[in-house]
């Protein structure tokens, strides 16, 4: 039975699998990082020590409160613009074999010119609207 | 018995792993070195590999190392000691789980992101028997971590993780620079990596596959794609600039406005995650740039002279994967210090000109470099043009750039005469 396993393994191989390995090294790095400063390095705790460190200045509110709504926008306007790009990639990886094979690469063409003229209109509404003023 | 894909890869990943490391230490050095060198001073020369105990050298009778500090080249080693035994606290006002995760998200996606690199192109492995049995099978391997049917889209994808780093460490830090510096990073992430995807998609639509051995093979056979696409290049290196944070991109972390930003709060080896998690994405950033544009391995830039072959086999062959290594290797450090001199070179930009360079400028130039070049690809014209339109769209945004409305200026000044901000007010 032993000798089974090693045949398993080379037939169910996957690419990701160094990658699984990596994922590994990186998170025992970046937790053993952690753990071996805690043990090697001092402890001592403190009340003014663990004020949050402002410049000097007497914190008046916790940090997390209300922010501009400007990075909502941003947010939001990447969201459009990525999910746009992602659509791209199948296209843009068989586009050039299509382009040159297939009787209807017209239609391809024709179906990706609209759908990025739908972001465009939605990039130049965006921009008239003042979403990139920043200001 | 290990199959020899996996055995190559498994080497590829340990040993790629061990010379990031050692350039991101000796990048810290490296950084010093280049911005003494910009601001005409010596820069760090002291550090030797005593750290300071300089009577080890008596001890092991090597007497002239007492005078000799080998240019420095300590520093990084004693820089990496300090961040261990400094103390590692956690303010007890901050979101503890969140707080310890966000080193480690950081620093993870940094080191996963280079795995597709094709350092050594493809080789014959022989095998490898070790008596009787046989340890590795032979066959055909590609030299990288992971030779991925998906390629460069998985670099895309691992690299965006990032930013979950900046943004859990700027809300857990409970500081108010380190969640403005957090909210700043993200935006100028999520901005810059719109142009950075349009480029990357630029470059598969004009070659015709995302598989990272293919796109050296093919740049090898022929042109670089520098010089097809050279408008394209530079705005691709300057989104990875934005995306590692770096100058002149690093409002995140701009201390006279915002301290240390996102990091403000972290010490000791957390700080140092965060730091090595930079100079690792600047890393992969410059291997990307190295891939798509600067043809790999490739040594041809105009396909002149024969280039290295890409399908090797035997002893011949294994040091010819070397070479084609060390030449991406070389390749990437030529980038990797052309990002530091940028640095060193051009003072940061204010946080509206930031996006508005990405949103009214990096966008609407690479979407219209996108189409021209998938126009060009359907009427199946030669590449060369593909650099013609590069250079009209640079002569473009030349005469667009300045009848583009701005709007009201940032900086007007304000009316203090009369107005009730004035000291010389009549009024309250």
């Amino acid at each position: 039975m032993i000798l089974m396993l090693p045949v398993l393994a080379e037939a169910s191989f996957n690419q990701f699998a160094v990658v699984g390995v990596l994922l590994l090294i990186a998170i025992v790095f970046g937790v053993g990082n952690l753990v071996i400063s805690k043990l090697m390095g001092p402890s001592r705790e403190g009340p003014i020590k663990g004020l949050v460190y402002e410049s000097g200045m007497n914190p008046i509110t916790p940090a997390r409160r209300r922010f501009n709504v400007r990075f909502y926008v941003v947010a939001m306007t990447f969201l459009v613009f990525d999910v746009e790009i992602v659509f791209l990639y199948p296209w843009a990886t068989t586009f050039p074999s299509l382009a040159q094979d297939s009787p209807l690469n017209v239609l391809f063409l024709g179906r990706m010119l609209f759908f990025v003229l739908t972001t465009v209109i939605a990039f130049l509404y965006a921009w008239r609207k003042g979403v990139f003023r920043y200001d | 018995m290990l199959s020899a894909q996996f055995f190559c890869s498994l080497l590829t990943a340990l040993v790629a792993l061990q010379l990031i490391l050692l350039v991101v230490a000796y990048g810290t050095l490296l950084e010093r070195k280049v911005a003494s060198w910009t601001q005409d001073r010596i820069g760090p020369n002291r550090t030797g590999f005593s750290f300071g105990q300089d009577n080890i050298w008596k001890a092991l009778h090597l007497n002239f190392l007492n005078t000799f500090h080998f240019w420095g080249l300590g520093q990084p080693l004693a820089d990496g000691l300090k961040f261990i035994f400094k103390e590692e606290y956690t303010p007890p006002h901050v979101e503890r789980p969140l707080f310890l995760l966000a080193p480690v998200l950081a620093v993870v996606p940094a080191m996963l992101g280079w795995a597709v690199m094709p350092w050594g192109g493809q080789f014959d492995f022989p095998g490898w028997t070790i008596g009787n049995f046989q340890f590795v099978s032979p066959g055909h391997v590609t030299f990288a971590a992971a030779p991925l049917g998906v390629g460069i889209i998985y670099i895309l994808a691992v690299s965006s993780l990032a930013v979950y780093g900046v943004v859990v460490a700027g809300y857990a830090s409970n500081n108010k620079y380190a969640f403005l510096g957090g909210l700043r990073a993200t935006a100028q992430m999520l901005s810059y990596e719109i142009p950075l995807g349009l480029c990357i998609l630029t470059v598969i639509l004009m070659t015709g596959t995302v598989r990272a051995g293919d796109l050296v093979e093919l740049q090898a056979q022929g042109v670089w794609n520098l010089l097809y696409q050279p408008l394209l290049a530079i705005i691709f290196f300057t989104c990875g600039l934005a995306e590692c944070n770096r100058a002149p991109f690093d409002l995140a972390e701009c201390e006279q406005e915002l301290v240390g930003g996102f990091h403000t709060e972290y010490a000791s080896m957390k700080f140092a995650l965060f730091f090595m998690g930079e100079y690792m994405h600047m890393t992969t950033s410059a291997a990307f740039l190295t891939l798509l544009f600067l043809g790999g391995w490739s040594v041809s830039p105009l396909g002149l002279w024969p280039d290295l072959p890409a399908y090797t086999a035997g002893w011949a062959g294994a040091g010819l994967v070397l070479l084609k290594a060390a030449v991406f290797a070389v390749k990437v450090l030529l980038v990797i210090f052309t990002m530091m001199w940028v640095r060193w070179t051009l003072p940061r930009f204010r946080f509206d000109q930031l996006m508005k360079l990405a949103w009214r400028s990096l966008i609407p130039v690479t979407v219209l470099l996108m189409l021209a070049t998938g126009l060009g690809v359907f009427f199946k014209l030669s590449p060369w043009v593909y650099t013609a339109i590069n250079a009209g769209v640079f002569v473009l945004m030349l005469v667009v750039g300045p009848l583009i409305p701005t709007g009201p200026k940032v900086n007007r000044r304000v009316p203090l005469a009369g107005s009730r901000f004035s000291p010389l007010s009549t009024k309250a």
